[in-house]
């Protein structure tokens, strides 16, 4: 490792001050922290050591997700497959299906590796272009405010694809994501000043402004002009749609949705890492499943003959939906989350009561999660608040 | 005087009203004529844009008076009124549905079970509208109104001259997602409308709008039209205004009347 | 209101008593347009600017009759100030304003009968503009009638531009038009262009306005607020 490390030190003189690709310093130093510690280290006598600096609770995210993202690649590829065996031959008038003929990919939902392939040929692209439109945006933020690449990046741009219907054009995932880093994040002044997750700012924005793409049941399964409800939309409306997916199916994650976000099963093994590392806060996403378990609770009590949604039991509202997802990997992210013991708790059960309540009595947006996460967000400085201040009166109420 | 003497405050707010009164009646009372009129325009261009003969390059009063009769009918009864036994209170410039269906003398409430426009209340006396060619009859255009996601959609559906199909269809007032539901406002959406068919040969209604795309190949093609995509509930809300509007409970008996050659003019 | 009262004293300050300089003049009309803007800095007049503004034709009228009754109340007020009673005065001032929206509101619905529909209730709600308050209360109550007049329809400058620039993206981002004619081919009618949908939602004013804000404190860096 030594010749790369003496490379980039060779480098540096050229974005360092007075050399002349000064301004291209973030560039520099995003690539040079990614690939060892940083430079600067503290010099003060006493100070807490822990290995635990910023870069590092960001990967940690980053490797929480890994499961939902080889399960984003096999279900994608499954569900496409699934659809384009119903359907039997059809056009080529699809790019994504262009490539998978190209590369002689066929569409047999029993083949695990042609499934993750085909699932590949619809997320690698999102992905793409998710870190190339925000890492522009984020580079150019950085470079007129002269500060580094924030690796909090790293986590928005891994979450963000995963929140995305197979079949989004790739136009309006770089509008999402740009809007999401934008005015979710830089103009509040970047990374920790952000009040708002920008994944998913970016993700209500496309939801707001080109619903057609990312609602309704023809996104969801990745041939182009095939309809196949979610099981969230399909429980809304059971008019139109028959449901057919048990709740195991559900709780793996072999339905159709969002990418990354069917699998309830791996949202736990990520919930597990993030809490076992500490990087995610265990009562926030304890207090957002009490509060979605009370609420469905209350709402089956109350009972409705004509809204369906009144009668999903908390079981099925924890698999179906962005739920999982949006808990474990959205609710806590500690910038836009509460910080204060309490308030997480507080923070946590508003989220899963709003989450219950859009579902339940929301007629145009089934999907509550993402909306709550927002709301818990805006709400989440003022909860705090209420803590703190608590927490000061007792103690001078102690000191008394 | 001192100005904040008590006279002086009295002086200065009873001056003040009546200057201020002068101005607005004034105003009010002038242009009253001119605002009348601009509804009654407004309304004769929203039935002649659903009857398919609104062209803006033409005086839309002159093409409404020389081809459209309006009708005053009971809706119960599907009875046609001579203009001179016009209820008190009812006349053609000056009708409003939303007006009537409320007001407990000219409305009445719509039983629960049988709403499935889920309009709640509904006029007994309603305007249609014929539109002759000379003597013949083309089309006739009927007032609708129904729910649909988040709010009321008021519109006006065409039948031809057969009494059977559909000839267009336009909504004037709807507060629905712009770009979904919305889309009733799309020119192409609704140009899917004319041509296909509202009632089978026994005379029940069978239109419906369908979920996604009508196939063409399809028996059924004739009696579908393709739903809005993205906005379930709206499309369901204009297919059961359709289904309510053509059904026994709405227009039912006033075709009925129609068809036994009850029409005047 | 802070805003609003310190200009106030700037104003008194002033020579208040004609006659008028040309560069006075200019100043009252023009610094409430960028350096002064009611929207911009002072966050005034917000409700309607997020109501009214999903189509320029819209915005246009809703301005017209917003500079209509700000220069009219403000020449009104300012014409009878050393006669109203201090106890009634808010009272006057908003007897006056909501003449002239009424009498706004009637023209708009005799003439532009088809934006009136549109505009529904916001023409009768300028009547709550703060900006018409703000500026009879805080300008117009201390100055002679030549600068309130100016003053009036330089805040109405300021507040159109701001509605105008936001109804114009709004339109032709939210429908790909420009006063109801098509710039944008849209894809529902075979074109390219997919409607942003949440530009015909009241909040994506609220961006448009931050971006306005954003663009003339980056641009005029002294009006950036101190924490």
């Amino acid at each position: 490792m030594k010749p790369l490390r003496d490379l980039l030190d060779k480098q540096a003189e050229h974005f360092e001050e007075g050399g002349k690709l000064e301004k291209l310093y973030p560039f520099y130093e995003a690539g040079d922290t990614f690939l060892y510690t940083p430079g600067e280290v503290t010099r003060a006598d006493a100070h807490v050591r822990d290995g635990m600096d910023l870069k590092r609770m960001m990967i940690t995210v980053v490797l929480s997700l890994q499961p939902c993202i080889l399960m984003a690649l096999y279900n994608t590829g499954l569900q496409a497959s699934l659809a384009y065996q119903n359907i039997g031959a059809m056009g080529t008038g699809d790019w994504h299906i262009w490539i998978a003929h190209a590369l002689g990919l066929s569409f047999q939902p029993n083949d695990v590796l042609s499934c993750f392939a085909i699932g590949a040929i619809y997320f690698v692209p999102v992905q793409l272009m998710t870190v190339a439109a925000g890492g522009l945006c984020e580079a150019v933020f950085a470079t007129i405010r002269k500060h580094e690449i924030n690796e909090g990046f790293l986590v928005t741009s891994t979450l963000f694809p995963l929140t995305l219907p197979p079949l989004i054009p790739l136009w309006q995932v770089a509008l999402g994501i740009i809007f999401g880093v934008v005015i979710g994040k830089e103009i509040f002044g970047g990374v920790g000043m952000n009040f708002l997750n920008p994944a998913l700012t970016g993700r209500a924005f496309l939801y707001f402004a080109y619903p057609a793409q990312i609602s309704g049941d023809a996104v969801w399964v990745a041939v182009d002009g095939y309809s196949q409800a979610t099981p969230l939309a399909a429980y809304a409306d059971p008019q139109q749609m028959d449901f057919s997916y048990t709740w195991w199916e559900s709780f793996v994650g072999l339905i159709p949705g969002s990418m990354g976000e069917t699998s309830t099963l791996c949202c736990l093994l990520g919930a597990a890492v993030l809490i076992l590392t500490r990087v995610g806060s265990w009562q926030i996403m304890a207090g957002v499943t009490l509060g979605m378990v009370g609420s469905a609770l209350f709402f089956n009590w109350v009972g409705s003959a004509t809204n369906p949604m009144f009668n999903v039991s908390p079981a099925w509202h924890f698999v179906i939906g962005g739920f999982a997802f949006g808990t474990v990997f959205m609710a806590t992210d500690p910038v836009s989350a509460t910080a204060t013991r309490g308030g997480k708790w507080v923070y946590g059960a508003l989220i899963g009561v709003m989450t219950v309540l859009i579902r339940v009595t929301n007629p145009a947006y089934p999907e509550g999660i993402m909306l709550a996460i927002l709301f818990g967000n805006v709400f989440a400085p003022i909860i705090d608040r209420v803590f703190i201040n608590r927490n000061i009166k007792r103690r001078l109420a102690r000191a008394k | 005087m001192q100005n904040d003497s008590i006279k002086k405050t009295i002086f200065v707010a009873v001056a003040l009203c009546l200057v201020c009164s002068f101005f607005v009646s004034l105003a009010a009372v002038s242009l009253d004529e001119i605002q009348k009129e601009n509804k009654r325009l407004d309304m004769i261009k929203n039935i002649l844009v659903a009857g398919g003969l609104y062209d803006p390059s033409v005086d839309v009063q002159a093409v409404y008076e020389n081809k459209v009769v309006p009708l005053l009918i009971q809706l119960d009864t599907g009875q046609i009124l001579n203009p001179e036994d016009y209820p008190e209170g009812i006349r053609v410039g000056t009708y409003e549905i939303k007006k009537m269906a409320v007001d407990p003398a000219f409305g009445r409430p719509v039983d629960p079970g049988e709403d499935i426009a889920n309009i709640r209340n509904r006029p007994q006396y309603i305007f249609v509208y014929q539109v002759m060619e000379g003597d013949k009859l083309q089309r006739v255009i009927l007032p609708i109104y129904g729910y649909g996601l988040w709010s009321t959609l008021y519109g006006f559906v065409s039948l031809g001259n057969d009494l059977k199909s559909i000839r267009g269809i336009a909504f004037y007032e709807h507060g629905e997602t712009p770009g979904l539901g919305g889309e009733v406002d799309n020119a192409r959406w609704k140009a899917l409308w004319p041509g296909k068919r509202a009632f089978d040969d026994a005379g029940n209604v069978v239109l419906s709008v369908i979920k996604g795309q009508v196939d063409p190949k399809s028996a059924k093609a004739q009696y579908q039209v393709d739903g809005l995509s993205g906005a379930t509930i709206t499309t369901r809300g204009v297919h059961n205004m359709i289904n309510y509007w053509l059904g026994e409970e709405g227009y039912g008996p006033f075709l009925k009347t129609l068809k036994q050659g009850g029409g005047r003019g | 209101m802070a805003e609003v009262i310190e200009r106030e004293e700037r104003a008194i300050e002033a020579p208040s008593s004609p006659p008028l300089t040309a560069k006075e003049a200019k100043s009252l009309l023009f610094t409430p347009v960028f350096d002064d803007n009611p929207i911009g800095r002072q966050v005034l007049g917000v409700c309607s600017a997020l109501a009214v503004t999903t189509k320029l034709e819209t915005s246009v009228v809703m301005s017209l009759a917003v500079i209509f009754v700000l220069a009219l109340s403000n020449v009104s007020v300012s014409a009878i100030r050393n006669h109203i009673p201090s106890s009634v005065r808010i009272l006057v001032q908003m007897t006056i304003i909501a003449a002239l929206v009424i009498i706004a509101d009637q023209f708009i619905q005799a003439f532009a009968y088809s934006i009136s529909k549109q505009l529904s209730i916001f023409v009768g709600l300028i009547i709550t503009n703060c900006i018409i308050m703000g500026r009879a209360e805080g300008f117009a109550s201390k100055n002679p009638p030549m600068h309130s007049l100016l003053d009036g329809v330089g805040n109405g400058l300021g507040y159109s531009t701001i509605l105008i620039a936001v109804g114009f993206f709004r339109e032709l981002l939210g429908s790909g038009k420009i006063l109801g004619v098509d710039v944008l081919h849209l894809v529902t009618e075979g074109g390219w262009y997919t409607p942003n949908g949440l530009m015909l939602l009241s909040p994506s004013a609220f961006f448009l306005i931050g971006f306005f804000i954003w663009i003339v404190r980056a641009w005029k860096p002294e009006q950036v607020e101190e924490d």
